[in-house]
C-alpha cells in the first residue's frame, strides 16, 4: 500500500479503532451481567482481532504486537482455558486503555511509542503473561500452543508457525488420514473449508498466509491442498494479483461462525465454503458442482484431502446424474443433508446480516463541524425570515404575506430537522459510566452495580458534551459518599451490592437526568453543622430540607470525613452546579437518610435555539422560553400584593420591571405570564404580550458572564437585540429574596 | 462624518500601520469625549458605526449601555465617559460607536465604545508619546498607555484591552450583586 493511500484511509482506521475499542470495553464491562457469556467473550475477542488486523494493514507493529498478546489471552478465555475473572477484566480494561493511547499516538502523528507508553506496556505484558502462561502449559492441543508465539516481546515473526507447518506437513495425498467409510455420511469430525481468494486480496493488504495462521489458532489444519487459479500459471499473470485457493481439512471444536471469522477481512472478496463435520456427501458434491470450469477435478482433491472417500464421491455423483434436472439444493433436502432447524437459523442469520448492512447504508457519518455550521446558518435563516415576515406585514400585500407565512412554516420545519440531526441518544454517555463505576468501586473496595434507564432519551450533542463532566462528578460522589461500606450495609439490612442508577427522560422542553444511589443518604444534621462551622449559615437558624440540601452546592462545602482522591476536597458540587447553571440548567437533591439520595439535573434540550414568547417592558423587548409558559392572563392583584388568585389557586408573581429596573411608567394594563419550571409555578408581570417567536440564542459573551436572570440574547425581525429571560434563575432569585424578606421581618418581630 | 474622518488620514500606505506597530509607533484613531481628545491604536479598531438601536441590559453598571446587533453578532456597548466616572455621554448627531477588537485570555472579542465624535487617524511616533502622568489625572492611570503629542497638543492614548477588559465588568457586577444582600 502506498504511503498516500495509508494517509488517506488512516482517519477511517482511527475512527474505527476508537469504536471497536469502545465495543471491547463495553463487552468487558458486560461480562458480569451478560446472559450469553460465550458470545460476549467472542465479541471482545473479535474486537481485539479487528484492531490487530487493521493495525497490521498500516504496519503499526507496536499495536499489532501488544494486541496480539491480548488476543491470545482472550482466545484462552474463549476456549475456557482462562477464567474471565474480575482481575482479568480489570487488566484487560487497562489494556484497552493502553491500546487506545497507542491509537491516539498514531492520531497525533507519532509512529513510535513514547516513553511513558513504553514503560506502561512492560508491566501489562507481564501481567498478561500470567494469564496466558498456564494456558500454554495446560493440555491444549499442540497446534494451538504452537499458534501462540512463545515470546511476542521478542518480535518473532508472526508467520513463522505456518512456514514451519507447511514445511513439515506432508504433500497432499501422500497419506490419507481417514478410513474410507461406506456410509453416505462423511464419517469424521473434520470440517472442510474451501476457499478461493479474489484477485484483489493482496492489493487490499490481506495476506492469505496470515488467515491460515489464524485458522491454526481456531483449530488444527489437518490437510491442505493449494488450488492455484490457472490464470496465475501463465506468463500474463499479474504479480500483484492473488491466484490462490485452498481446500482444507480442518479439525476444530469451534463453531461455524468462529471459523468464518478467520476469513472476516476477505469475506467479501473470496468464495468460501465451509462444510461442517459429518455433512452429507452431497454437500461436497455441491462444492464440486459450484466450481467454475477449468478447475482440476475437485472431487479428487477432496478425496486427497481426506474429507471424503472415493466411494462416497462416486455414490453422490451417481445420484446427481440420475436426476439431472434436480437442483443440488433439492438433492440436499431430499437427502436430509441439512436439518430444518439449521436452515431456519441460517435464514435468520442472513436476514439479520442484511438488516445490519442496510442499517449501515441508511446512516452516514457527518463531520460534527458541518452540522454546527448548518445549524448556525439555519439560525441566521430564522432571523432573516422573521424580518421578511415583518416587512411583509408592513407592506400590506396579501400575496406577500401568504408567501412569508409559508416561508415561516418551512423555516420552522427546517429548524426542527436541523436540530434533530444533532440529537443523539444519551446511551453512549451513560454507558461510559459502566467503566467509571467498575473502576472506582474496585478502587474503593465497594461492590457497586450501575443500573441505567431511559438511555433512548435524545438530546443535543452540544449538551451531551457539556453534561458528561458534571455527571461524572455526581456518579463518583454517589459511589464515594453515597454507598456505604459493605459492613454498614449489612448492618442496615441492605443487599451487599450497592446500586447507582442513571435515569433520563424528557419533561416540558428539558431533559431530566437523575443520578441516584441506594446509599446512606444525606445527613441533615451533619450538613447543618458543617455549614455553620464554615460560616455558610447562622447558627440556630431553622431551614427547610430543601434549603439544607441546597447547602451542599455552596462553594467550599464537603461532608466527607475522609478525603479520598476521588472527591471530598470540597471542590465538587459547587462546580457541578455552576456548570449546569451556565447551560441554563438546574440541579436539585432529594434524599432520605439510610435509604438513598437522588440528584436531579435539568437541562435544555438544545443550546442553540428556543421557541420564545416576546414580551414588552417599556421600550425593551424580552424573550421568555415558550416551553416554560403555562398561560398568559391579565393582571388583577390588589396593590402591594405579590400574589394573585388564579382560579382559586394562589400564584406568586414577580414584576419583571422591578427585577430588571426598567425605566418608564407602567403600562395601564399589565399582563401576567404564568411560567412553570421543575414543578414550580410563578407569574412574571410584563407590560405587553407580543407573541410567539422562534429564535436563535446568541451568547452574550464574556462581558456579561456574571449577569443574572438573563440567559442570552437574540435578534428580532427588526434587527433589534432582545434579551432572553433565564426563568430558573429568576425564580430562584425571587424565592431567595422572599425568604430574606421573611427573615428580616422575623428579626424585626424578635427585636 | 465617519467617512470623512477615515479618508482624511487613510491616504498613507495600508501596510504602514502594521510595520510601524511592530516598532512601537503607529497610527491612532483620535476621538472626542467630553471635550477631550482620546486615541486608541488603529489596529484595535474594527469599524465605526452610527449610534442607534442599543438594547439595555438590566442590572449592569451605568457604563454598560447595552448590546447591539452587529451583523448577527451581539456586541456589548460601553459608555467610556461613564467608565471614567464622568456623566454619561449625551447623544448628538455626531455620536457614534467605535467597535474595538480586544484579546483577553486568548479570546478575541468585539466591544463597542460610545464616543462624542470621531476626529482623525494620526501618526504618532514613539518618541512623541510620554508615559502616563503618575497622578493628578481624572482617569485611572492604568487605563492610559501614554500621552501623545499631536500638533503641540496632548491626546490621551488609551490601553484598549485594559479599559474594555472584563475585570471592570466583573467587579462592577459583583458590586451590584452585593448591594441586594441585606
Amino acid at each position: 500500500m502506498s504511503a498516500s493511500i495509508t494517509d488517506r484511509v488512516l482517519p477511517t482506521f482511527l475512527a474505527e479503532s476508537r469504536e471497536v475499542l469502545q465495543e471491547m470495553e463495553d463487552g468487558l464491562l458486560a461480562v458480569g451481567q451478560s446472559p450469553d457469556l460465550a458470545e460476549t467473550i467472542n465479541a471482545i475477542f473479535r474486537a481485539a482481532h479487528t484492531i490487530k488486523g487493521s493495525a497490521g494493514l498500516f504496519d503499526l507493529a507496536d499495536i499489532v504486537k501488544f494486541t496480539h498478546v491480548v488476543e491470545t489471552v482472550l482466545d484462552g478465555a474463549r476456549q475456557g482455558r482462562v477464567e474471565m475473572s474480575s482481575d482479568l477484566i480489570s487488566l484487560l480494561l487497562l489494556c484497552v486503555d493502553h491500546i487506545r493511547a497507542m491509537v491516539e499516538e498514531i492520531a497525533a502523528g507519532r509512529r513510535t511509542l513514547n516513553e511513558a507508553l513504553g514503560a506502561q506496556q512492560g508491566p501489562l505484558l507481564e501481567r498478561l503473561a500470567r494469564f496466558s502462561a498456564p494456558a500454554a502449559k495446560a493440555a491444549a492441543p499442540p497446534a494451538v500452543e504452537r499458534a501462540t508465539p512463545a515470546a511476542p516481546s521478542e518480535g518473532a515473526p508472526e508467520f513463522q508457525l505456518w512456514d514451519e507447518r507447511s514445511a513439515a506437513s506432508p504433500a497432499p495425498g501422500v497419506a490419507a488420514a481417514s478410513t474410507p467409510g461406506s456410509d453416505a455420511i462423511a464419517d469424521h469430525d473434520r470440517w472442510h473449508l474451501s476457499i478461493r481468494f479474489g484477485r484483489n486480496v493482496l492489493r487490499n493488504g490481506m495476506e492469505p498466509l496470515s488467515i491460515l495462521n489464524y485458522l491454526g489458532k481456531v483449530g488444527t489444519i489437518r490437510k491442505l491442498v493449494t488450488i492455484p487459479d490457472p490464470a496465475g500459471l501463465v506468463e500474463t499473470m499479474d504479480p500483484e494479483s492473488c491466484y490462490l485457493g485452498f481446500e482444507i481439512a480442518f479439525e476444530s471444536t469451534a463453531d461455524k461462525a468462529a471459523i468464518e471469522g478467520a476469513f472476516e477481512f476477505v469475506r467479501d472478496d473470496c468464495r468460501l465454503n465451509i462444510i461442517p463435520p459429518r455433512s452429507r456427501v452431497a454437500e461436497y458434491l455441491r462444492l464440486i458442482h459450484d466450481q467454475p470450469d477449468g478447475v482440476p477435478a475437485l472431487g479428487q482433491i477432496l478425496v486427497r484431502c481426506g474429507s471424503i472417500t472415493e466411494r462416497e464421491l462416486e455414490a453422490a455423483l451417481k445420484v446427481q446424474s440420475s436426476a439431472p434436472e434436480q437442483k443440488v439444493g433439492a438433492i440436499l433436502v431430499q437427502q436430509e443433508a441439512v436439518s430444518p432447524g439449521l436452515v431456519d437459523a441460517a435464514v435468520a442469520k442472513q436476514a439479520q446480516l442484511r438488516e445490519a448492512r442496510s442499517q449501515d447504508g441508511r446512516s452516514i457519518r457527518v463531520d460534527a463541524e458541518k452540522l454546527d455550521n448548518l445549524i448556525n446558518l439555519v439560525g441566521e435563516l430564522i432571523i432573516a425570515a422573521a424580518r421578511t415576515d415583518m416587512v411583509g406585514r408592513r407592506a400590506r400585500s396579501t400575496e406577500l404575506q401568504e408567501c412569508t407565512s409559508s416561508l415561516s412554516t418551512l423555516v420552522q420545519h427546517v429548524r426542527d430537522s436541523a436540530l434533530q440531526l444533532r440529537m443523539v441518544k444519551i446511551a453512549a454517555t451513560f454507558n461510559r459510566f459502566q467503566r467509571v463505576v467498575h473502576d472506582v468501586s474496585r478502587e474503593l473496595g465497594k461492590d457497586i452495580g450501575l443500573v441505567v434507564a431511559g438511555e433512548e432519551t435524545e438530546l443535543d450533542k452540544t449538551v451531551v458534551e457539556k453534561i458528561s463532566d458534571p455527571l461524572m462528578h455526581l456518579v463518583r460522589n454517589a459511589i464515594d459518599h453515597g454507598i456505604e461500606p459493605a459492613d454498614v450495609r449489612a448492618a442496615r439490612g441492605k443487599p451487599a451490592r450497592g446500586t447507582v442508577k442513571l435515569n433520563a427522560f424528557h419533561d416540558s422542553g428539558s431533559i431530566v437526568i437523575e443520578v441516584s444511589d441506594d446509599g446512606g443518604g444525606l445527613r441533615k444534621d451533619r450538613i447543618v453543622a458543617k455549614a455553620t462551622e464554615r460560616g455558610l449559615i447562622e447558627a440556630g437558624r431553622k431551614l427547610s430540607d430543601r434549603e439544607i440540601y441546597a447547602l451542599i452546592f455552596e462553594p467550599g462545602f464537603s461532608t466527607a470525613e475522609t478525603v479520598t482522591n476521588l472527591s471530598g476536597r470540597g471542590v465538587g458540587m459547587d462546580v457541578v452546579k455552576r456548570n449546569i447553571v451556565a447551560l441554563r440548567g438546574s440541579v436539585d437533591v432529594r434524599s432520605e437518610e439510610g435509604v438513598g439520595t437522588t440528584v436531579t439535573v435539568r437541562m435544555p434540550l438544545t443550546l442553540a435555539m428556543i421557541n420564545g414568547f416576546l414580551v414588552g417592558l417599556g421600550n425593551s423587548v424580552f424573550v421568555i422560553p415558550l416551553d416554560m409558559i403555562d398561560e398568559c392572563l391579565e393582571l388583577s392583584a390588589e396593590p402591594g400584593h405579590d400574589y394573585t388568585n388564579v382560579r382559586g389557586q394562589v400564584l406568586p408573581f414577580v414584576r419583571l420591571r422591578d427585577v430588571f429596573a426598567v425605566e418608564g411608567a407602567r403600562a395601564r394594563r399589565e399582563s401576567i405570564v404564568v411560567v412553570n419550571y421543575a414543578g414550580r409555578r410563578a407569574g412574571l408581570v410584563v407590560d405587553t404580550l407580543l407573541g410567539e417567536f422562534q429564535t436563535v440564542i446568541k451568547p452574550l459573551g464574556r462581558s456579561f458572564q456574571h449577569v443574572r436572570c438573563i440567559g442570552g440574547a437574540t435578534i428580532l425581525g427588526t434587527g433589534d437585540v432582545a434579551l432572553i429571560v433565564d426563568v430558573p434563575a429568576l425564580l430562584e432569585q425571587s424565592r431567595r429574596a422572599a425568604v430574606r424578606r421573611e427573615r428580616s421581618a422575623d428579626r424585626g418581630v424578635h427585636a | 462624518m465617519t467617512a470623512t474622518g477615515m479618508t482624511e488620514v487613510g491616504g498613507g500606505s495600508r501596510s504602514a500601520p502594521r510595520a510601524a506597530a511592530l516598532e512601537g509607533s503607529s497610527q491612532y484613531l483620535t476621538f472626542l469625549l467630553g471635550g477631550e481628545q482620546f486615541a486608541v491604536a488603529i489596529i484595535h479598531v474594527k469599524e465605526i458605526i452610527e449610534y442607534g438601536r442599543v438594547a439595555p441590559v438590566p442590572m449592569m453598571p451605568a457604563w454598560i449601555r447595552g448590546v447591539i446587533n452587529l451583523r448577527g453578532a451581539v456586541v456589548p456597548v460601553m459608555d467610556l465617559a461613564a467608565r471614567f466616572g464622568r456623566p454619561a455621554a449625551t447623544l448628538t448627531r455626531r455620536t457614534c460607536i467605535v467597535v474595538v477588537e480586544i484579546v483577553t485570555e486568548g479570546e478575541r472579542r468585539d466591544v463597542g465604545v460610545v464616543v462624542d465624535a470621531v476626529s482623525a487617524v494620526q501618526d504618532i511616533a514613539a518618541r512623541d508619546i510620554e508615559p502616563p502622568p503618575a497622578m493628578g489625572g481624572l482617569i485611572q492611570s492604568d487605563f492610559i498607555r501614554g500621552m501623545g503629542k499631536v500638533d503641540g497638543r496632548f491626546v490621551i492614548i488609551l490601553d484598549a484591552t485594559r479599559v474594555l477588559s472584563d475585570e471592570g465588568f466583573a467587579t462592577s457586577v459583583n458590586a451590584g450583586a452585593n448591594e441586594d444582600v441585606p
